[in-house]
């Protein structure tokens, strides 16, 4: 689709649709159990921002998400994805088609959903929305890279909890490579937050306490089946802070540290999120 | 009858047939609310919670707002329900307990396309309670 018809296509939504509620989670990577409300589409921007460590070329791979609530006990996702740097270039990095299903119809004390995703990139895709298996990014010239495609597939299973204020989620993570026998690939990730805010005010506000969520979350790959082994792996930790700017888009920003040498140093990563409903009021 | 009768007997037709007809679609508009999942209810230890917040009127305000952001793109904007989920002054809805009523907020009903908000601290669940009793 060319530059004017998606910008066509994004006003026409921007047009039809309702207001609706942002829900977004303050994690970059962790999943929790709340998915889309049925009918509302959110479109996302973000970018994830990477110092590496030793003399590699720092990056930057940003990434359009559309999340649709087909049902509510099931979500799809899109995504596209690319990457820059400042010396070795740019280029786009592929996509990624997401579902999620919930599978409890009410809340318990966990809350299980199962997460599949199949992933069409090239070995130049840096986003970095999960984290697996191990060793670290291959930094070499972004066209070689893009040469290398990959069909992978990924299972999460995601595990969430409101508990009194706060939110808990662990997310296990498998994926196996559909284009070359790497075995499988193991990751995870688990991650804390809560609502800055205890009563909401009776006016708009923009700057009020209730509008901010903050936490912290942790990712990282677990090695894979060929070589059950946690050297050479990469794990992050990542205070997260969101702010529901007005009741319809959410602006989110975390700052990765890396933990060990196969990690990069810093991860930046900024986001934001506009939501909107698509079936309106009747 | 001359020609000119017969246009305003035509006309009369007409403005009954379109009245009517606008009639009859407001009927199905009504029609279209969402039914309320009569076997979806609370657990007697939750439905039992009392508002702590019943004694202070100030967070009648907040929850209004909550509403409006959470609640009224499905419920509407005076809880009267849409296509898309129930009307909350339904005497049934009404006639449960603030607990029961803080449980299905909290939890949803994700197979009836009501989310769960228990991402929401619970004072602002409580909140949007108080709301729901003062619907008029």
């Amino acid at each position: 689709m060319s530059v004017p018809r998606t910008c066509l296509f994004l006003a026409l939504a921007l047009a039809l649709a309702s207001r609706a509620h942002a829900q977004e989670r303050a994690y970059f990577v962790t999943y929790d159990h709340y998915l889309e409300e049925p009918g509302n589409l959110e479109i996302a921007v973000a970018t994830t921002t990477g110092v590496p460590r030793g003399n590699d070329s720092s990056y930057s791979a940003p990434w359009i998400e559309l999340e649709y609530g087909i049902t509510g006990w099931w979500t799809a996702e899109l995504y596209l994805e690319g990457v820059t740097t400042r010396s070795d270039g740019s280029g786009f990095t592929g996509w990624r088609w997401e579902n999620r299903f919930r599978p409890l119809k009410s809340e318990h004390r966990i809350n299980p959903v199962l997460y599949l995703e199949y992933e069409n990139i090239n070995e130049a895709s840096r986003i970095q929305k999960e984290i697996v298996g191990s060793g670290s990014l291959p930094f070499e010239p972004i066209a070689d890279l893009r040469e290398e495609h990959v069909h992978e597939l990924e299972v999460k299973l995601i595990l969430s909890s409101a508990l009194a204020a706060w939110n808990l989620s662990e997310n296990v993570i498998v994926e196996k490579n559909l284009s070359q026998d790497e075995g499988l690939e193991f990751g995870y990730s688990v991650g804390v937050s809560r609502s800055l805010g205890g009563l909401a005010s009776g006016s708009a506000c923009h700057f009020c306490r209730e509008n901010f969520v903050a936490g912290v979350e942790a990712y990282g790959g677990l090695g894979t089946s060929l070589e059950r082994s946690l050297s050479d792996t990469r794990h992050f930790i990542a205070p997260v802070i969101a702010w529901h700017i007005t009741d319809r888009s959410t602006l989110k920003a975390s700052t990765a540290f890396g933990l060990t040498d196969a990690s990069d140093r810093y991860l930046v990563r900024v986001g934001w999120a506009y939501e909107l409903s698509t079936r309106g009021r009747k | 009858m001359s020609t000119q009768a017969a246009r305003r007997l035509v006309i009369a037709q007409a403005i009954i047939g379109m009245v009517a007809a606008a009639g009859a679609s407001l009927t199905v508009v009504r029609a279209q609310v969402r039914g309320r999942d009569s076997a979806w209810s609370a657990p007697a230890e939750a439905a039992a919670r009392v508002n702590p917040l019943l004694n202070r009127p100030g967070a009648a305000a907040g929850g209004e707002k909550l509403f409006q952001h959470r609640c009224a793109t499905c419920h509407g904007e005076d809880g009267r329900g849409t296509s898309k989920a129930p009307d909350l002054m339904q005497p049934d809805v009404q006639a449960q307990s603030d607990g029961a009523l803080l449980w299905k907020i909290s939890s949803g009903n994700t197979h009836g396309g009501m989310p769960a908000f228990s991402f929401l601290p619970e004072p602002q669940r409580w909140q949007l309670v108080l709301r729901l009793r003062h619907m008029e």
